[in-house]
């Protein structure tokens, strides 16, 4: 091997004596070449700026409109032509829809509906997933078997179910808003539980081992020990419950009977229902809009710090 | 694992099992039993037993309803995704490029559809998309004069492309997190060796970008598939599932979803058929059920192919 390498290189030797002589030959080529791709790099990078740019808009312009949207009066949305710029923005829109629309109360029912549905999912699915991760159990196997298949069907396909359910119940017509917190809670519980079960599995046993050697009982090593560690993985996953119901339409609009004056929705059936066939108040739309999408999309980018470490994490090892 | 007492494993599982029984597994087996019957709103206590009729008429001929809106809800899916990775790929790899400066300012700005909540998005698009008022169609009127106007969400195929942009919007920032992700962890020495070897920019995108990046985007698309398949509100909340042009047929925009959702709840449901419709959701649920299986496969084999 070693002998090879020795005699290919002395017959390269002279070679590479010839070759010196046209490599100089070439340095003016080479430059020529290197020019001619910088300038081709230059270009490139122009195009990607370019596009970046018109990306930039395509994602930015829906959002710009909804505000420019909400500064304006009714009258003006409703123009042929292309206005970029609200003449005269005014914040008529927003005075009406938190005084003369029951706005607040679709905010506080929302609040109420996704937070009593975000506690319920995360204390049942936490506790389920450590005891997933940590103890042996006859049924265990089968349990996550289970899991996975109703992970698969979505709530939605199970919509009469949920309505012939609670109706027979009298919840619909006594306390919707409850029913319907349960059924977010029982729909995202499963899902929780998969992604903080697969964070448990990342946190080593040994420091629950360690703290029962010292004399904890095994709730208070997972109370003490496990469960702090496990906060990306509560957040991420609470962050999911909450942030979802404010998007869900399709059960609450089926769920929740509106009445007189509508202040018994949640925002998604609520703000709907402010359009009829013959009109639709884009303004007090958009200004509704704007309230609920600031605070939620912030909160949404705010805490997607945690879904590297914790729903990656769950998502990929689950 | 730790050894503990059954007790305490029961006090740790049994409150999530039983919470799943009722709100998950019993609406479940409520949807399975229900369609082998003829249950509906007239006959809502005397139904019998129909064995598996419901099923076949939901999938006995190819031009049962139900076959035509699982067809359109495919295309839409398939559209979709390819859209999806088109965009995200070449957002992610602009964004991967070190000549690009303000690299995390631009990420951002590319982010912020994800972040609205996607019961507002199809409200700001509605109004884009309004024939009359909406933005796009002034934008046209002021470059091809005043009959110019494109019918988004009122004919049937513009329908179909204004929720597949929709739904591109708010989706591609999903796959150009993924793609980038996955971007970022591939060696720099890799382009450089290959680059020395006189392989051209497609050449080593093609050779060793794309395979590296396919344990990330295997499971994001299948994922994205599911979610995609039974999405319910951009087209709900744009379109109603319409346009409706035969009163026969489901509307253009009915993705499986929204079909059972009209024919249940709509305002032409009359008298809705349970059985039939459950027969349907279970049939949807076979579809999605063999979906999660594949993605499980494919992030089983991506973390093969990892590790």
């Amino acid at each position: 091997m070693s002998d090879q390498t020795i005699t290919s290189t002395t017959s390269a030797l002279p070679k590479a004596g010839i070759l010196s002589k046209e490599a100089l030959r070439t340095v003016e080529e080479t430059r020529a070449i290197a020019l001619s791709r910088r300038k081709r790099g230059s270009i490139w990078t122009g195009l990607i700026y370019l596009f970046l740019l018109i990306m930039t808009v395509f994602a930015l312009f829906p959002i710009y409109f909804v505000v420019q949207a909400s500064l304006r009066s009714n009258q003006t949305l409703y123009t042929t032509d292309l206005e970029l710029f609200p003449a005269q923005p005014t914040l008529d829109n927003y005075g009406y829809v938190l005084t003369q629309l029951p706005f607040l109360n679709w905010v506080a029912n929302t609040f109420f509906v996704c937070g009593l549905a975000t506690l319920l999912g995360i204390i049942f699915s936490t506790t389920a997933a450590y005891a997933l991760s940590r103890f042996r159990f006859r049924g265990r196997q089968m349990t996550l078997v289970i899991l996975l298949a109703i992970q698969a069907f979505p709530q939605l396909l199970a919509l009469l179910a949920y309505y012939l359910l609670l109706q027979t119940l009298g919840v619909i017509s006594t306390a919707p808003l409850l029913g319907l917190a349960v059924v977010y809670a029982g729909g995202s519980i499963v899902f929780s539980c998969w992604n903080i079960k697969g964070y448990f599995d990342t946190i080593p046993i040994e420091l629950e081992q360690a703290a029962l050697v010292d004399g904890a009982t095994p709730t208070q090593a997972f109370l003490r020990v496990t469960l702090p560690l496990a906060t990306p993985a509560m957040a991420a996953s609470a962050l999911l419950i909450f942030i979802g119901g404010w998007s869900e339409f399709a059960i609450a609009n089926i769920l929740l009977n509106a009445n007189e004056t509508g202040s018994n929705l949640t925002f998604a059936v609520g703000i709907y229902s402010l359009q009829n066939d013959f009109r639709t108040p884009w303004g007090y739309f958009a200004a509704a809009s704007v309230l609920v999408a600031v605070p939620v999309s912030a909160t949404f980018l705010y805490l997607q710090r945690y879904f590297k470490s914790g729903l990656t994490i769950g998502s990929v090892k689950g | 694992m730790l050894r503990v007492k059954p007790r305490l494993i029961a006090t740790y599982i049994v409150p999530m099992l039983m919470a799943v029984a009722l709100v998950d597994v019993w609406p479940l087996l409520y949807t399975v039993s229900t369609s082998f019957t003829n249950k509906s709103v007239i006959h809502l206590d005397d139904y019998h037993f129909v064995g598996l009729q419901n099923y076949q008429q939901a999938i006995g001929s190819l031009d049962s309803s139900f076959i035509y809106v699982l067809l359109l809800t495919f295309l839409y899916v398939f559209v979709c995704i390819a859209l999806f990775l088109l965009v995200g790929m070449a957002t992610a790899l602009a964004l991967n490029n070190p000549r690009i400066k303000g690299r995390s300012i631009w990420t951002l700005a590319l982010m912020l559809p994800w972040a609205v909540p996607n019961v507002v998005t199809p409200l700001i698009w509605k109004f884009l998309f309004n024939y009359d008022f909406g933005t796009f169609n002034q934008l046209l009127r002021l470059a091809f004069g005043k009959q110019a106007g494109i019918p988004w969400t009122i004919h049937p195929i513009w329908a179909f492309i204004s929720v597949v942009i929709v739904n591109v919007w708010l989706s591609y920032p999903f796959f150009t997190v993924v793609i980038l992700g996955a971007l970022q962890s591939i060696s720099q020495d890799l382009h450089e060796a290959a680059n020395v070897d006189g392989a051209n920019a497609w050449q080593r995108f093609r050779y060793i970008t794309l395979p590296l990046l396919r344990p990330a985007i295997t499971p994001a698309t299948i994922l994205s598939g599911i979610l995609t398949f039974q999405m319910f509100n951009i087209a709900y909340l744009i379109t109603q599932g319409g346009p409706i042009t035969s009163p026969l047929k489901p509307g253009v925009t009915s993705f499986v979803m929204i079909y059972i959702y009209n024919k249940l709840f709509g305002d032409t449901a009359g008298n809705p058929h349970y059985g039939a419709l459950s027969a349907v959701a279970v049939l949807i649920f076979f579809i999605l059920l063999g979906m999660t299986l594949l993605s499980l496969r494919a992030s089983n084999v991506a973390k093969g192919a990892n590790t």
